[in-house]
């Protein structure tokens, strides 16, 4: 049934507060210096000036700080499920002492942002010198609760029976978590993945504090570096630097929307 | 199911790639350089980092952003309990007391060379601290302002108004100058970060020391009320001055914005938003002494160059050349003329004054005569805890909350005389 | 729930050791290490000094933690109530086939990908009291803009508001997920007997996203709680530290006071909080998994 006219305004209303912000971010960044004094809210600017977005490339090496942001948040996200896989298993198939004691660990640290622990980190990563390496960035948080939590719900769902008739083919434990189970919850796989990689793609705090050298550092320090403090904001740049760095993560989205979107579900389904 | 060996074998070499830090040429020596900028400053500091890793063959400068002032002396102190300090930096002139009595700066006294640096002495370690002459030298002025009063010429000429140069007479030009459209819109005569810098200033001006002579912690006494006291009658009764949003930067650069937008037609900020005022506004942009009370006072701002006592003694000696190098004239006329704070030296300002410089640009001669007036602050490890925790946070209390400027400052002076 | 016996005893331990492990090094030695430094004045230069629990005396005298801790609840009730409300509402709207439809899902959920520094950059842009597109937008109706962010009444609100545009989306795609999973054949069976829209959802549906909603709220809260990107490139805990919520407490006294003792005061007590608000959480999670047998909300 095709939907009339009013309907499908109405549709697109809904999603006007979202799709605005981002059109003006869009058109700022087009803008130049004196533009923005004269009328900083004219809606659209005066032609396709890309001065902001050469500001924003002689600013940082974007390409550079691409490949860092990108290499750390690949690392992360398949760190966090090589590690939940068994983590996950033993707390939702083995029956063992200390099992809920295990399980309340993990889930308590989904409640600590990085904010308040990175004083002792930076001690503890400074003393056997890994400060400045990418391993700062990414073993901090080789674990992720919510993956782990995730992994260990979707577990409960696939049958004992399947894992009692590996055993019986003579699979080994580590078989099992890493060929048998991974098939079976791919959308549960899929869904931590893509949600700690944009979690720490878009990452500004960790990698802020934990590098003091500039080859590893992430895009989303480099947009932060292109506010000048205290001289006057240089807003059309600084969108343009905006841009660049919400692109590839919606980019990412929009090829694996349908997955990330399913996910999201299988998420709050316990798929 | 493949993904998990994969995942292992990139995890692997993305673990690899960050191990190795970018080192300097071979034969040269590293010298690590922690700077605090972003936009125009952070471009011309590695311009000038490039002049001098070209301009010679044993040190190479690298330099490295560490987030904002207060994040980059945080990553500092962390680095220097993790024993990873680089050799150089440049911090807030606040917080060079207590780095000194921490014992983690390098005395520059016996460097060589030293003696040749000529300093103006309100911007150097002798005119910025009290008594700072007479203590181990342990900074060099870098990024170095005051606060200066920029005013729109053109409204002024209109008007008939000259700058105040008085507290009297910035009231009386602030009510006359502000004044609401049809639409209700409003332009306000006066805009000024609400922010301990100028707060120091009206404390200067009205004669008052945040530390007295025997150490006894006073906030400026009666000239601490009294610089809160001019405030919220411009703000909430007058309504002739803005009061800017957010803390920090945001509040100076909304100061900045709503200048440049006509909607203050005089504002207090740094001098080193001189170039950026000039070049962005559609009217005159003029700059002014600030005003006085029972006399003339600016404090100094903006940073300073410090050698890290805890690094290597070759790389602090390469820190040291790049700070000789740094001080030649060529490049402080550059850095000043590129971002606008003040030279540092006299060489450099005698060559800008006869490149023409000040008779071309008249606001930056503004700027460095009202060195004249600059105050030395109180040298005490506790400053920029009387800034950040007691001062700070009750300036925008005191002002946009109305409470009593007495009370406010009664129980800053209790808290800062009580707490260790 | 059927558990299955190890092969040998030590595989269960085996299997946690690397997570366990991780967890100790980046999350409670941290803790642990904050325990212990809260009972220090330490600036992080010259050597801690034992203080007892001076930290903590002067954090409740100055009032700054129950500030603090009220900011923060008031700021993520307000964030899970919005967020969720708004979720289920554009679920409810969005739920029906096209292109239109699937266009507008994916653009309210996009706002879920993009950082927090973008989206607290953008918003600090739109907020501006006078360049800001959403006062120019006002004026245009000739209505008065407001100060958004310098308003102390207005700053934490304007917060919130920004932390729910980005979180909507994600509350949406969630339920719009738990509505696949409403029997069509209730729907109808209550449609014949009489039930009108509402009496539908109020009756049928909702009963029936009770652990969408669950969990929902419950990763909202973690969100909001841990809110700090937005108030560090928005507000730095201002207007007269209207929007100072613990984590940004936490940091300003760590970056800009030096108080790495009184920062993790600030820790222990945060996390205390916490604590009790999942375990009560978790709590409700477990019983419901204990009593259906199944899968639980997440």
């Amino acid at each position: 049934m095709p939907l009339r006219w009013p309907r499908r305004l109405g549709l697109v209303g809904l999603a006007l507060p979202w799709l605005l912000p981002y059109a003006w971010m869009v058109s700022t960044s087009f803008k130049t210096l004196p533009e923005l004094v004269a009328a900083p809210s004219a809606p659209l600017p005066s032609g396709l000036n890309l001065d902001a977005y050469a500001a924003v490339f002689e600013a940082m090496p974007v390409g550079a700080y691409l490949l860092n942001t990108t290499l750390m948040a690949l690392a992360i996200g398949l760190l966090q499920l090589a590690l939940a896989l068994p983590a996950g298993y033993a707390l939702s198939k083995l029956s063992f002492r200390g099992r809920g004691l295990a399980f309340g660990l993990v889930v308590a640290t989904l409640l600590i942002p990085a904010q308040v622990r990175f004083v002792p980190v930076f001690t503890l990563l400074a003393e056997v010198r890994l400060t400045n390496t990418m391993t700062a960035l990414v073993l901090p948080f080789a674990v992720s609760a919510l993956g782990t939590f995730l992994i260990r719900q979707a577990l409960l769902s696939v049958p004992p029976q399947l894992i009692e008739a590996a055993r019986l083919d003579g699979a080994g434990e580590l078989t099992i978590i890493y060929r048998l189970l991974p098939p079976l919850l791919r959308p549960s796989l899929v869904a931590a993945f893509l949600f700690s990689f944009v979690y720490h793609w878009n990452d500004y705090f960790w990698p802020l504090v934990m590098t003091t050298d500039d080859s590893v550092r992430t895009l989303p320090l480099g947009v932060a570096l292109l506010r000048e403090q205290g001289t006057g904001v240089r807003w059309h740049i600084v969108m343009a630097g905006n841009v660049l760095l919400s692109l590839p993560a919606l980019l990412l989205f929009a090829l694996t929307q349908r997955q990330l979107i399913h996910a999201a579900a299988g998420k709050a389904a316990g798929r | 199911m493949r993904l998990p060996r994969r995942a292992l074998l990139q995890g692997a070499a993305a673990l690899g790639l960050g191990c190795r830090p970018r080192a300097a040429p071979p034969g040269r020596q590293l010298v690590r350089l922690w700077y605090t900028y972003g936009g125009k400053n952070r471009l011309v500091l590695e311009q000038l980092v490039a002049g001098f890793n070209a301009a010679q063959a044993e040190h190479w400068v690298q330099p490295v952003f560490q987030g904002d002032y207060y994040e980059g002396l945080a990553k500092l102190r962390t680095a220097l309990a993790a024993g990873a300090a680089p050799a150089l930096s440049h911090v807030v002139g606040e917080v060079i007391p207590y780095l000194a009595e921490a014992g983690v700066l390098e005395p520059l006294a016996t460097r060589p060379g030293v003696d040749q640096l000529d300093l103006l002495p309100a911007l150097g370690q002798a005119g910025t601290w009290r008594g700072g002459g007479q203590r181990p030298l342990v900074c060099l002025p870098f990024n170095r302002s005051t606060p200066i009063a920029f005013y729109d010429a053109d409204v002024f000429e209109r008007e008939g108004i000259a700058p105040p140069e008085s507290w009297q007479a910035l009231l009386e030009a602030a009510r006359w100058l502000s004044t609401t459209d049809a639409s209700g819109a409003r332009r306000y005569g006066f805009a000024c970060p609400i922010d301990w810098w100028f707060w120091a200033a009206l404390v200067g001006q009205a004669g008052g020391e945040l530390i007295e002579a025997d150490g006894r912690i006073s906030l400026g006494g009666v000239a601490g009320i009294k610089a809160l006291e001019l405030w919220q009658r411009m703000v909430n009764e007058d309504r002739s001055m803005k009061p800017p949003p957010g803390r920090d930067y945001n509040a100076w650069e909304a100061t900045n914005q709503d200048f440049l937008a006509g909607r203050s037609v005089m504002i207090w900020t740094s001098t080193a938003f001189v170039r950026y005022l000039e070049d962005n506004a559609r009217f005159n942009v003029r700059a002014a002494k600030l005003p006085g009370f029972v006399r003339r006072a600016v404090p100094t701002g903006g940073t300073h160059w410090i050698l890290l006592r805890a690094a290597p003694e070759p790389e602090k000696a390469g820190a040291w050349q790049f700070l000789r190098y740094l001080h030649e004239p060529a490049q402080v006329a550059r850095w000043a003329t590129s971002t606008g704070y003040i030279p540092t030296t006299q060489s450099a300002v005698r060559r800008l004054t006869e490149a023409g410089h000040y008779a071309e640009h008249p606001n930056d001669a503004v700027a460095l005569a009202q060195l004249d007036v600059a105050q030395p602050w109180p040298w005490s490890p506790r400053l920029f805890q009387l800034q950040r925790e007691i001062i700070q946070p009750r300036l925008e209390a005191a002002v946009l909350g109305r409470q009593s400027p007495r009370a406010v400052m009664q129980d800053a002076v209790r808290l800062a005389q009580r707490e260790p | 729930m059927k558990l299955l016996s190890p092969r040998r005893p030590t595989d269960p331990y085996l299997l946690l050791l690397p997570t366990l492990l991780i967890l100790g090094c980046f999350f409670f030695y941290p803790l642990l290490a904050a325990g212990k430094l809260s009972l220090y004045s330490w600036d992080l230069l010259t050597p801690p000094r034992f203080v007892g629990l001076d930290n903590y005396r002067a954090l409740w005298s100055e009032g700054l933690l129950l500030h603090s801790l009220e900011l923060t609840l008031v700021f993520s009730l307000g964030v899970v109530t919005a967020s969720t409300i708004l979720g289920l509402a554009l679920a409810l709207l969005l739920n029906r086939p096209g292109r239109l439809a699937a266009f507008a899902r994916a653009s309210i959920f996009s706002a879920y990908i993009v950082s927090w520094v973008s989206v607290a950059l953008l918003w600090l842009w739109i907020l501006d009291a006078d360049g800001g597109a959403l006062n120019a937008a006002l004026q245009r109706l000739g209505l008065p803009g407001w100060r958004w962010l310098s308003d102390p009444r207005l700053a934490l609100p304007s917060l919130a508001a920004v932390t729910v545009w980005k979180l909507a989306g994600y509350a949406m795609i969630l339920y719009l997920a738990g509505l696949q999973d409403v029997p069509a054949h209730l729907l109808e069976a209550a449609a014949l007997d009489g039930a009108g829209r509402w009496q539908r959802f109020r009756h049928v549906t909702w009963p029936l996203l009770r652990p969408t909603t669950a969990f929902v709220t419950s990763t909202g809260a973690i969100a909001s709680f841990q809110v700090f990107d937005v108030v560090r490139v928005m507000t730095q805990g201002g207007p007269m530290d209207h929007t100072n919520v613990l984590v940004y407490a936490i940091y300003e006294q760590i970056f800009l006071n030096l108080r790495v003792g009184r920062a993790s005061a600030l820790v222990v007590v945060f996390f205390l909080v916490l604590l009790g608000l999942t375990l009560w959480q978790l709590r409700l999670w477990l019983r419901r998994e204990g009593a259906e047998g199944q899968s639980p909300p997440a």
